[in-house]
C-alpha cells in the first residue's frame, strides 16, 4: 500500500526524475535556455528543500515502499549532502558550460539530474538490487557526463576508460549481491545483516569471497587503492564543472553507501576481524598513494585527482571504527572535502578558462602571481589549500582529520593513525606549493572572467571551510544521529 | 553597561588579549587601499599598543604569589569529544605573553622599512600575534594545537612575500620542518586523551586533567619523543635546527625579530606546558640525550655563527647557540636552571630582537648584510655604534646586562644535574664572546675603507624608537631581575616538586622501572641539595 509517507521519503528522488524528463522534453520542443536552466534549478532547489520539509517522516525511522527504501536519519543527511552538494556543481556550471565546451546542454542537464537520482537512491536503497539498480543509474549517467567535451580526446578517453573498468567493477559487485543472496536467501540489507550475525560462520569462504567483491565494488567507486587507476584519468579528462561533481557528490555518495553497506552488514566485531586488516592496509595505501604521486604533478586538475585519492585515504581510516563517533568523523570529513574540493575547483575552473586554443589550462604555472592581482580569488583559494592540507585556518579540513584520527585512536589504529599524520605532513607540500605559485613568484596572470556564479561557489565554499570547522558541533550532532539510526551491530566500540 | 564591559574583560581578559590583534588584522583589510602608508602602520601599531595596554591589565590581575593558572576561561566547544575552550596564566605563560605584546608595537613601527604591500605585511603580523598568545594561553590540549599550527600561517606569507632572495626554499623548509614535528604531536595527544578516557571513563582535552593520566614506562618514551621532536624542531634544538638560519636571513627585519623574540620559544614553551608534565618519566630519560643535543647546539652554533660572513646569518646561528642554554637549563629541572632558562628566552627576545634590528637598520642604508663591506662604522655612526655595542655585550653576557643574569643561572643550576655537559657548555659562552665581538670589530673598528660607507646615515628616529626600549630593557632586566623573577619564581616552584613528586609514585608504583630512570633520579636529587 502506498502512502504519502513513501512519496515524502523518496522526494528528492523522484522531483529530480521529473526534472530530468522535463528538462529532455523541453530540450526537443522549446529548445529555450531559461526554460531548461529553470527547470533544472528549480527541481535541485525543490530536492534540497524536500527532505527539510519532510524532516518529520525521517525521523520515525519509517521505511518506503516496501521496505525497499531507507527513511532513517542518515538517509535524511544522504539526501541532504547530495542534493546540497548538486545544487553547488549546477551553480557552478551556470553560465560556464560554453567555456567548458559542453555544448548539448539540454542532454547535459538531464544526465546530471538522473545521476543525481541515482546517487540517491543508491544512498537511500534498503534492498540490494535497488541499490545495484541505483548504482547503474549513477554510473551509466556519468560516463556519458565525462566524455561531454566530444572535441577533447582525453575526455572521451575518460569516459570509455571509465565505462570498461565500471562496468567491470560493477559485475564484480553484482557478483558479490548474488552471492549474498545465495547465502542468505534475502536481498533485504537488514535481514542480510541479521543472516550474517547468526549464520555467517556456516558459509564460511564463500562469505568471505561476497565481502571481497562488495568491498571491492565500492573501493573502485570510492577510488581506493588499488582500485583508483581510473581517478586521475577520469578527473583530469571530464571537463571541470563534471569532475567538481564527480570528485564531490559522486564520492560522498560512494563514502556513504559504503559506510551503511559494509558496517550494517560486515559490521559485527568477528566478521569486522575478517577484514579490518584488508582495510588497514588499502587505508594505509591510499593516503600514501595519492599523497606521493599527488607531489609530481604539474597539473591542477590532477593534482586535486589524487589529493582526494588521498582524502578519500583518511575516510577509510574512520571507516576501521564502526561506531557513533567514527560514523560522525566520515561524515564530518565528507562535507569538509566537499566544500573544499568544490571550493578548489571552482578556482581552477576559473584559472582553466583563461587559457587559449591548446595550451594546458590546469597547470600550476597559470597561477604564477594570481594572488596579488586578484586578491579575492586569492584568499579564497589559500583557505581552501590550507583546509585541504588539514592546517588552521582551514578549520574544517583540520577538524575533519582531526575527528577522523581520533576515532582512529580510539578504536585503538595507532599505526594507521602515524601514518596519516605523516601522510598529512607530506600534503602540505603540494597545497603550499599552489600558494609559492600564486603568492612568491612573480607573474603576469592572464586576466579572469570572474562569474558570479562561480565566484558565489567559492565564497559560499570558503565560508563554509572557516565557520564548519569553528562551529563544528551541530554537523557532529547530525551525524551522529545518522550513524545511531543505521544500527551498527556493534552499537559501541570495540578495542 | 560600563558593568558590562567590565565584567567581560574581566572574564575573558585572555581571549581579548589573543583576538585583538585579529580583530586589527581584520580591520586593516576592511580600510581601502591606496592610502598612505603611515595610514596602515598607525593603526597597526594602535592595535598592538592596545593589546600591550590589555596584557599590562592581565598582569595587575595576576596574583604572582599564587602558582595556580589564573584568569581561568572555559567554554565548551567540542563537547562530544570533551574539548573546552580553555584560557588561563601562569607565571611562566604571562610573562610570555608580555614578552610578544611588548615586542609586536616595536616591529610595527620597524615595519618602515617595508615599502611592498605593507597592509598586508601588518595583518599577518598582527595575525601571528594572535597566534602566538593564543598558544601561550591555550590550557587545552586541541586548542594549544590550533593556535600552534596557526602560527605557521601568518609567517609563512611574512617570509614567503616580503623576503630576501631564496625566501621560497626557506619558507617551504620552514613549514614542512614545523609541519612534520607538530603531526606527530598531534597523534601523540590524540593517544593520551584516550589513555586517559580508558583509565577514568571521562574524554577530555583539559592538558591539567591529562596529567593524571598513567603510563608505562614504555609509551612515556615514545610519547615524549614524538613531543621532542615537535617542540625540538621549533626550539631548535641540533639536528633540527637547519630550518632556521635559512628562515631568519630571508625574513624580513620584522620577521626574524618576531622569529627570535617569541617563535623560537614556543619550542621550549611546548616542552613546559606538554611535554614534561604529561610524561615526567620518559622526559627523565631523554633528558640527558637533551641536554647533550642542547650542548652540541650551543658550541656548534657558535663556531658556525663564527664562520660566517654574513651578519644575519651570524645572529641566526648564535640563536642557535643562545637557545640551547635555554633547553639545558630547562631540562636540568631545578628552580635555579629552569629559572634561569626563562630569564634566558626573554633575554634572547630582547637582545637578539635588537641586534635583528640593527642589522636592518645596515641592510636598508646599504642593502647588504656581508660583513666584508662593513668596517670603521664607529667613526662614521657613532649611535649606531654605540647601540650595537651594547647588545653585543648583551648577548655575550657581560655582567649588569641582562645576559648575564640568565646564563650564570642556566650554568650555576645545571651545573648540579650534568656537571660534565654543563662545563662544556661554558665554552660557549667564550666562543660567544669571540664570534660577536669579531663582528663587532670587523664592522665597527678600523679604517673606514668601503667608500660607500662615507655616506652612510646615522639612526633614525624611529629605529631610535625601536631599540631605546630594548636598551632599557638589558639594563633593567640586568641590574634588577627580582621584579620579573618573582612573577614566575612561584609557579616554578610548584611545577618542578610537582612532576618530581609525580615521577616519585609513579617508580615507587611500578617496580621493574629500568635503571637509567632511577640514575637520572639520584642525580637530580643529590644537586637539589648541594
Amino acid at each position: 500500500m502506498v502512502t504519502a509517507i513513501d512519496f515524502q521519503l523518496t522526494a528528492p528522488a523522484l522531483i529530480l526524475t521529473l526534472g530530468a524528463l522535463l528538462v529532455l522534453l523541453a530540450e526537443v520542443t522549446v529548445k529555450s535556455e531559461k526554460l531548461r536552466n529553470g527547470i533544472t534549478f528549480l527541481s535541485l532547489l525543490a530536492a534540497f528543500i524536500a527532505p527539510i520539509c519532510c524532516g518529520k517522516a525521517f525521523t520515525t525511522g519509517a521505511t518506503a515502499f516496501g521496505g525497499f527504501i531507507y527513511g532513517d536519519s542518515f538517509a535524511w543527511l544522504a539526501n541532504m549532502m547530495i542534493t546540497g552538494g548538486s545544487l553547488m556543481a549546477f551553480v557552478l556550471g551556470f553560465r560556464s558550460l560554453d567555456t567548458q565546451k559542453i555544448q548539448s546542454k539540454g542532454e547535459y542537464y538531464s544526465l546530471l539530474l538522473m545521476s543525481i537520482v541515482g546517487a540517491l537512491v543508491l544512498v537511500t536503497a534498503r534492498e540490494l538490487i535497488l541499490l545495484f539498480v541505483g548504482l547503474e543509474i549513477m554510473s551509466i549517467a556519468l560516463y556519458t557526463l565525462s566524455a561531454f567535451n566530444l572535441w577533447s580526446s582525453r575526455s572521451s578517453e575518460a569516459g570509455l576508460k571509465y565505462f570498461l573498468m565500471g562496468s567491470m567493477f560493477s559485475a564484480i559487485f553484482l557478483y558479490g549481491i548474488a552471492l549474498l543472496y545465495g547465502l542468505s536467501g534475502s536481498l533485504m540489507i537488514p535481514d542480510v545483516a541479521n543472516w550474517v550475525v547468526t549464520d555467517g560462520a556456516s558459509a564460511g569462504v564463500l562469505l568471505l569471497i561476497a565481502l571481497g567483491f562488495v568491498f571491492v565494488g565500492f573501493a573502485f567507486k570510492i577510488g581506493l587503492a588499488p582500485f583508483h587507476f581510473w581517478v586521475p584519468d577520469v578527473y583530469q579528462g571530464a571537463p571541470t564543472v563534471v569532475t567538481a561533481f564527480m570528485a564531490c557528490v559522486i564520492k560522498s555518495a560512494a563514502v556513504l553507501v559504503a559506510l551503511r553497506g559494509m558496517w550494517v552488514i560486515f559490521g559485527e566485531p568477528t566478521m569486522m576481524a575478517q577484514w579490518a586488516d584488508l582495510l588497514w592496509v588499502v587505508a594505509a595505501l591510499t593516503m600514501t598513494v595519492g599523497n606521493l604521486i599527488a607531489l609530481r604533478q604539474r597539473g591542477l586538475k590532477r593534482m586535486l585527482a589524487y589529493s582526494s585519492i588521498s582524502h578519500a585515504g583518511y575516510m577509510a581510516v574512520a571507516l576501521l571504527a564502526p561506531g557513533i563517533n567514527g560514523g560522525a568523523a566520515i561524515i564530518f570529513y565528507l562535507v569538509a572535502y566537499m566544500v573544499m574540493t568544490f571550493g578548489a575547483f571552482a578556482v581552477v575552473m576559473t584559472v582553466a578558462e583563461t587559457a587559449k586554443e591548446g595550451e594546458e589550462g590546469d597547470s600550476i604555472e597559470r597561477f604564477n602571481g594570481l594572488g596579488l592581482k586578484y586578491p579575492m580569488v586569492g584568499i579564497l583559494m589559500t583557505i581552501f589549500m590550507f583546509s585541504l592540507a588539514g592546517l588552521p585556518p582551514g578549520f574544517a579540513g583540520f577538524l575533519g582529520k582531526f575527528y577522523v584520527f581520533s576515532a582512529a585512536v580510539e578504536a585503538n589504529y595507532i599505526g594507521l593513525v602515524i601514518i596519516g599524520v605523516i601522510n598529512s605532513a607530506i600534503s602540505c607540500y603540494y597545497y603550499l606549493r599552489v600558494l609559492v605559485a600564486m603568492y612568491f613568484t612573480k607573474g603576469e596572470p592572464a586576466p579572469l572572467n570572474m562569474k558570479a556564479p562561480a565566484y558565489a561557489v567559492m565564497v559560499v565554499c570558503a565560508i563554509l571551510a572557516v565557520f564548519l570547522g569553528l562551529f563544528p558541533g551541530r554537523l557532529h550532532n547530525v551525524g551522529s544521529d545518522a550513524i545511531d539510526a543505521i544500527k551498527v551491530p556493534v552499537g559501541v566500540i570495540t578495542k | 553597561m560600563v558593568q558590562g564591559i567590565q565584567d567581560f574583560f574581566g572574564n575573558h581578559l585572555l581571549s581579548a588579549i589573543t583576538f585583538a590583534p585579529l580583530v586589527g588584522a581584520l580591520w586593516l583589510y576592511l580600510v581601502p587601499a591606496g592610502r598612505h602608508d603611515s595610514v596602515y602602520r598607525g593603526m597597526a601599531i594602535l592595535w598592538s599598543l592596545l593589546t600591550l595596554g590589555l596584557s599590562i591589565l592581565a598582569l595587575f590581575a595576576f596574583q604572582s604569589e599564587s602558582a595556580a593558572l589564573q584568569l581561568v576561561e572555559s567554554v565548551d566547544w567540542l563537547p562530544q569529544l570533551g574539548v573546552k575552550y580553555g584560557m588561563a596564566v601562569d607565571g611562566v605563560s604571562l610573562i610570555l605573553v608580555l614578552l610578544t605584546t611588548c615586542l609586536m608595537p616595536l616591529v610595527m613601527i620597524a615595519s618602515v622599512s617595508v615599502h611592498d604591500k605593507l597592509r598586508g605585511y601588518l595583518a599577518h603580523m598582527l595575525h601571528h600575534e594572535s597566534a602566538m598568545i593564543g598558544t601561550l594561553c591555550a590550557t587545552d590540549a586541541l586548542v594549544f594545537y590550533i593556535f600552534w599550527e596557526l602560527m605557521l600561517f601568518p609567517m609563512y606569507f611574512l617570509i614567503g612575500i616580503w623576503g630576501g632572495q631564496r625566501r621560497i626554499y626557506a619558507t617551504v623548509k620552514f613549514v614542512l620542518y614545523t609541519v612534520a614535528g607538530s603531526v606527530l604531536l598531534l597523534a601523540g595527544l590524540l593517544y593520551v586523551v584516550y589513555q586517559h578516557a580508558d583509565q577514568t571513563g571521562q574524554v577530555t582535552f583539559a592538558i591539567a586533567d591529562l596529567i593524571a593520566t598513567k603510563f608505562s614506562l614504555n609509551e612515556e618514551l615514545w610519547l615524549f619523543a614524538a613531543c621532542a621532536i615537535a617542540f625540538g624542531i621549533k626550539v631548535p634544538l641540533f639536528p633540527f635546527h637547519t630550518w632556521l638560519p635559512d628562515a631568519h636571513v630571508e625574513a624580513p627585519t620584522g620577521g626574524s625579530v618576531v622569529l627570535a623574540g617569541v617563535l623560537l620559544k614556543m619550542g621550549l614553551y611546548g616542552f613546559y606546558r606538554i611535554g614534561f608534565p604529561l610524561f615526567p618519566n620518559g622526559a627523565m630519560v631523554f633528558a640527558p640525550y637533551l641536554a647533550l643535543l642542547a650542548v652540541i647546539g650551543i658550541i656548534y652554533g657558535a663556531l658556525v655563527a663564527w664562520a660566517q660572513g654574513d651578519i644575519k646569518k651570524l645572529v641566526a646561528y648564535s640563536s642557535v647557540s643562545h637557545l640551547g642554554y635555554c633547553v639545558l637549563g630547562f631540562v636540568a629541572l631545578n628552580t635555579i636552571s629552569v629559572s634561569g632558562s626563562i630569564y634566558q628566552m626573554l633575554n634572547h627576545g630582547v637582545s637578539t630582537g635588537a641586534l635583528f634590528l640593527l642589522v636592518g637598520v645596515l641592510y636598508d642604508r646599504r642593502h647588504t648584510r656581508a660583513i666584508s663591506e662593513y668596517g670603521g662604522l664607529a667613526s662614521k655612526v657613532p649611535v649606531f655604534a654605540f647601540l650595537f655595542l651594547v647588545f653585543t655585550l648583551s648577548s655575550i653576557a657581560l655582567p649588569l646586562t641582562n645576559g648575564f643574569v640568565g646564563e650564570f643561572l642556566i650554568l650555576n643550576g645545571s651545573f648540579q644535574v650534568f656537571p660534565v655537559l654543563t662545563s662544556v657548555a661554558v665554552l660557549g659562552v667564550i666562543l660567544g664572546a669571540v664570534y660577536m665581538l669579531t663582528l663587532y670589530m670587523k664592522t665597527c673598528f678600523g679604517e673606514l675603507d668601503e667608500k660607500k660607507n662615507g655616506d652612510l646615515e646615522d639612526v633614525k628616529a624611529h629605529e631610535l624608537m625601536t631599540l631605546i626600549p630594548l636598551l632599557v630593557a638589558v639594563f633593567v632586566m640586568g641590574i634588577y631581575p627580582k621584579p620579573i623573577m618573582k612573577l614566575y619564581e612561584p609557579t616554578l616552584k610548584t611545577y618542578i616538586s610537582q612532576i618530581e613528586e609525580r615521577r616519585a609514585t609513579s617508580i615507587a608504583n611500578s617496580e621493574s622501572a629500568p635503571k637509567t630512570v632511577a640514575l637520572s633520579e639520584t642525580k637530580v636529587v643529590k644537586g637539589n641539595k648541594s
